[in-house]
């Protein structure tokens, strides 16, 4: 038995059992844990077995397809098995008395399932059939949980259909091509194409994992479709499932097209592939980030920041240097820490209070000082501000930029950062901050099974900020494994030849920073708290009744600065993809006539052609 | 040896330097209404005054670390700027930590604030926030465009690069479109008006401080104080060639401030979302043509 299959049929293995005890929750609980546990401690031994094949024991058309390990695939796979114990464990009490809950072990580990399959694949036909078993897994997951689920499930079915198709048609155009599914023969064969079917292929694959990643003008299945279901699969959709199309793009562009296939794919001068790949991830860090800034739920805010985040991995990677590639892989495991991190922090609020409404909560800092501070940690990751360990991987995409001389991408992630500054502060402001209502008096902090995975995060958030060298020797090994330079890395930063820093200096200097004012605050007489209904309110005096609160229309100003923009330029671009595929669906929609003599005639035409087909190949 | 002298004794340097430029801000104002104004030492006055404070209020445990956080990180930041003399932790954090690592201590005041739970501070820092995003965007931009130039986001390796070169190579006078506009960025970033919409005393109650008072309010000060001269160091040094000893550099600190604070005397107080609009219509486009002078 090798590992590979070990972890498949575990997962595997999850789902019949979960299917067979649909009636008892408790052992779903405990065997789902179980089970997960197994699948993390056997995801994690799996380092030393890099460069493993498995095969299936069977051929598909004449070739054996199978799995293998990979330092890439590693480093995925444990951030899906990591995360996916961690979030059992949150799931243990939150889940406790959830309507429509039969099921939600069931489709974790399906998902589960079809992501492993993703990414330990090793040709393109392994890959296409667990891409499809994850996608519509993951409608099934978007499609549990509330009334509005299913509808905004849909509406991820439409743009997952028309990704598998895409993906489908490289499938098919590489076999065609190449004569193998093997990713190893299709990555020695890419240089002897032509320029233009080169182009045409790596468009054609970019393109199906843009969808899945949820990059600019494809994003509009994520917001409502992660923020309708559970709110712990919303830590697991937008942490883990949107990033496996950011491994499709890792694995096509540098592993098996190559950076130097792909800069020959030249416009002008410097406008190259990478370059537009580059200004789609700008403007998916810019646009989606402001969007978040509109929004009244703190799930769909963070869904919003979801689809921005991936814009700093992908305009990483299309900066093409060590520094900015090493940069948008190490953002995949810093941002999946944080994020997880903020939504158990929400669904914790949400678990005690009912609501995630931004408008109706506030002051819970006093009642939920865990959550709080998880949040915390999360927001200043997500902001990307140091010490965490977000910074790093900022630092890196930012110098990167800096230096591969595109200043406009460079302004795009600052923009992007100070966008989600905003919004953060909203988030844990109209939550935990201002005037505690009356109806949370009696509030308490959630039990310790929610407390510890949130716990284990903050301490991986902080870990990573000051020590980023754990994570970098990982992404380095990659680096080298995909034919790339490595990034000069250290334990605390990058060596002096890859530029300044040193988080471990930022931090001791920040931390002694506190320390000697923490002396002076010592200094001045003792301070003593007061309730929050002793305050300034200009003479008036404050009780129970009076709403002494701001957290409603919190960025009115900034909304009124940005609307025209959006107007103009978001809403027409909008309506002109609406209109493009309204205008291309008249014209498909005329093939199907209703007559089935016309049927007839497609049937018999389309046989016609494969014989011809057939014929030329024999 | 040395080092450890400068790191004990820069913060406190620095903060008497900035105690005195603002009690010179507000002596420069009030002659230029007429007034006599305060003595130039007042600011420490008021410092020590409010430092001795018997009664200390706070609304949390979060409203007292935001205090630590507050001062803290400025601590940590200015020893990443380079001055005369003293430039030994820039080899360990650029230009990029400096411009983050400054946003740590207004996250920290916005989170204390936040949970003093009046409204007033609220809308401060909402709007405090709401002009960080205007005055930041063209603030790195302009630091992009020059690092861009210089092959380097090391804020030592640019300033080296203009004391090379003499005066001619100044940011200033090299690129005269990227100076500017920092220089209309480096207004908001300090808060001063036309910018300082945050504060505005006679509409919400001075914003960020209005629930803090005694210790509180006197350690703000002192951030106040420091991050004044460390935000218009990293402009010296970014734009106006740094300084070879401490006599130049003072000199360039309060010519630099004149500027500024004359600017403020004369002004009124821009509404938020036209401050933002502002900086974003001037400024901003500054910053884009100065960069394409660069690329072409």
């Amino acid at each position: 038995m090798s590992i590979v299959s070990n972890l498949l049929l575990i997962t595997l293995a999850g789902v019949v059992l979960n299917v067979l005890f649909y009636k008892s929750k408790t052992v779903q609980k405990y065997l789902s844990l179980l089970l997960f546990t197994a699948l993390a401690y056997f995801s994690f031994t799996m380092y030393g077995q890099v460069g493993l094949h498995f095969d299936f024991p069977f051929l598909i058309a004449g070739q054996s397809i199978g799995f293998t390990i990979t330092y890439l695939n590693y480093y995925f796979t444990i951030m899906i098995t990591g995360i996916t114990l961690l979030l059992v464990i949150f799931s243990l009490k939150y889940m406790e008395g959830k309507e429509g809950s039969t099921h939600y072990y069931t489709v974790l580990f399906l998902k589960t399932f079809g992501m492993l399959g993703v990414v330990l694949s090793s040709d393109i036909i392994t890959f296409f059939v667990f891409w499809e078993i994850m996608s519509w897994s993951t409608f099934a997951l978007m499609s549990t949980g509330g009334n509005e689920a299913p509808k905004s499930a849909f509406k991820y079915f439409v743009f997952a259909i028309t990704a598998s198709m895409i993906l489908m048609v490289g499938v098919v155009l590489s076999y065609s091509l190449f004569g193998s599914f093997d990713f190893n023969i299709i990555r020695s064969g890419i240089p002897s194409l032509t320029l233009p079917m080169t182009g045409f292929l790596l468009t054609i694959f970019i393109t199906a994992f843009a969808i899945e990643s949820a990059v600019f003008p494809v994003h509009s299945w994520l917001p409502n479709g992660y923020s309708n279901t559970f709110t712990t699969f919303t830590a697991y959709l937008s942490g883990i499932s949107t990033r496996i199309g950011i491994y499709g793009i890792i694995l096509f562009l540098f592993g098996i097209f190559g950076m130097e296939t792909v800069d020959k794919l030249s416009i002008i001068g410097k406008i190259n592939f990478r370059y537009v790949l580059g200004v789609f991830a700008a403007i998916t860090m810019v646009v989606p980030t402001f969007t978040a800034l509109y929004q009244h739920d703190a799930k769909k805010l963070i869904a919003w920041h979801s689809i921005g985040q991936g814009g700093y991995m992908l305009i990483g990677l299309a900066s093409g240097s060590a520094l900015g590639i090493a940069g948008g892989m190490l953002h995949i495991l810093n941002y999946l820490t944080y994020q997880v991190l903020i939504v158990f922090a929400i669904a914790s609020v949400q678990y005690r209070t009912g609501t995630t409404n931004l408008n109706k909560l506030g002051g819970l800092i006093k009642k939920m000082p865990v959550s709080f501070l998880a949040l915390l940690f999360g927001i200043i990751g997500l902001a990307g501000l140091p010490p965490m360990n977000v910074f790093v991987s900022k630092w890196f995409i930012y110098r990167a930029l800096i230096l591969e001389g595109y200043p406009f991408l460079a302004i795009a992630a600052v923009i992007g950062t100070l966008g989600t500054i905003l919004s953060v502060y909203k988030l844990i402001h109209n939550m935990f901050l201002g005037q505690l209502p009356e109806r949370y008096n009696d509030i308490k902090e959630v039990g310790f099974s929610m407390q510890l995975p949130m716990w284990i995060l903050m301490i991986v958030v902080f870990g990573l900020g000051v020590f980023p060298g754990f994570a970098m020797g990982l992404i380095a090994k990659i680096q080298v494994s995909l034919g790339l330079a490595a990034v000069p890395y250290s334990l605390h930063g990058v060596t002096a030849e890859g530029g300044q820093l040193n988080m471990l200096v930022v931090n001791v200097l920040f931390v002694s920073g506190m320390f000697v004012t923490w002396i002076i605050y010592l200094l001045g007489s003792r301070r003593k708290h007061v309730g929050q209904y002793n305050n300034y309110a200009g003479g008036h005096f404050l009780n129970k009744d009076v709403a002494y609160n701001f957290n409603y229309e919190f960025y009115a100003a900034m909304e009124h600065v940005i609307d025209p923009y959006r107007k103009k330029i978001i809403e027409r671009t909008e309506r002109g993809i609406v209109g493009l595929t309204d205008a291309v669906s008249e014209y498909v929609r005329r093939i199907y006539t209703g007559m089935i003599n016309t049927y007839a005639i497609y049937v018999l035409t389309a046989f016609v052609i494969t014989i011809i087909l057939l014929k030329e190949l024999i | 040896m040395n080092t450890v002298l400068w790191i004990i004794f820069l913060p406190i340097i620095l903060f008497v330097i900035g105690t005195f430029m603002l009690g010179y801000s507000r002596k420069f104002i009030a002659r230029i209404e007429r007034r006599y104004g305060p003595p130039i030492q007042q600011v420490f006055y008021d410092v020590f005054k409010l430092m001795s404070k018997k009664t200390n209020i706070s609304h949390g445990w979060m409203h007292d670390i935001a205090m630590l956080v507050l001062l803290g990180g400025t601590l940590a930041t200015l020893y990443f700027v380079p001055v005369p003399g003293f430039s030994y932790f820039a080899q360990y954090g650029d230009m990029l930590v400096i411009m983050y690592i400054l946003l740590v201590p207004a996250l920290g005041m916005a989170l204390g604030v936040g949970e003093t739970a009046n409204p007033n501070g609220s809308i401060g820092i909402s709007r405090a926030l709401m002009m960080l995003a205007g005055y930041d965007i063209p603030f790195v931009l302009t630091f992009i465009g020059f690092g861009m130039l210089n092959h380097t986001t090391s804020m030592y390796d640019l300033m080296m690069i203009q004391q090379a070169g003499g005066f001619t190579s100044w940011g200033l006078i090299s690129n005269p479109l990227l100076g500017i506009a920092a220089l209309i960025a480096l207004q908001g970033m300090i808060g001063e008006k036309p910018f300082e919409v945050m504060v505005a005393p006679h509409e919400i109650a001075t914003g960020p401080m209005t629930e803090m008072g005694g210790k509180f309010l006197g350690i703000m000060m002192i951030q106040h104080a420091i991050s004044l001269v460390v935000e218009l160091t990293l402009y010296i040094n970014l734009f106006l060639g740094g300084a070879m000893n401490w006599f130049e550099y003072i000199i360039k600190l309060f010519v630099l401030f004149t500027v500024l604070i004359s600017v403020n005397a004369v002004f009124g107080r821009f509404r938020t979302d036209d401050a933002v609009r502002f900086m974003w219509k001037i400024p901003l486009p500054m910053a884009v043509i100065g960069i394409l002078f660069i690329i072409f």
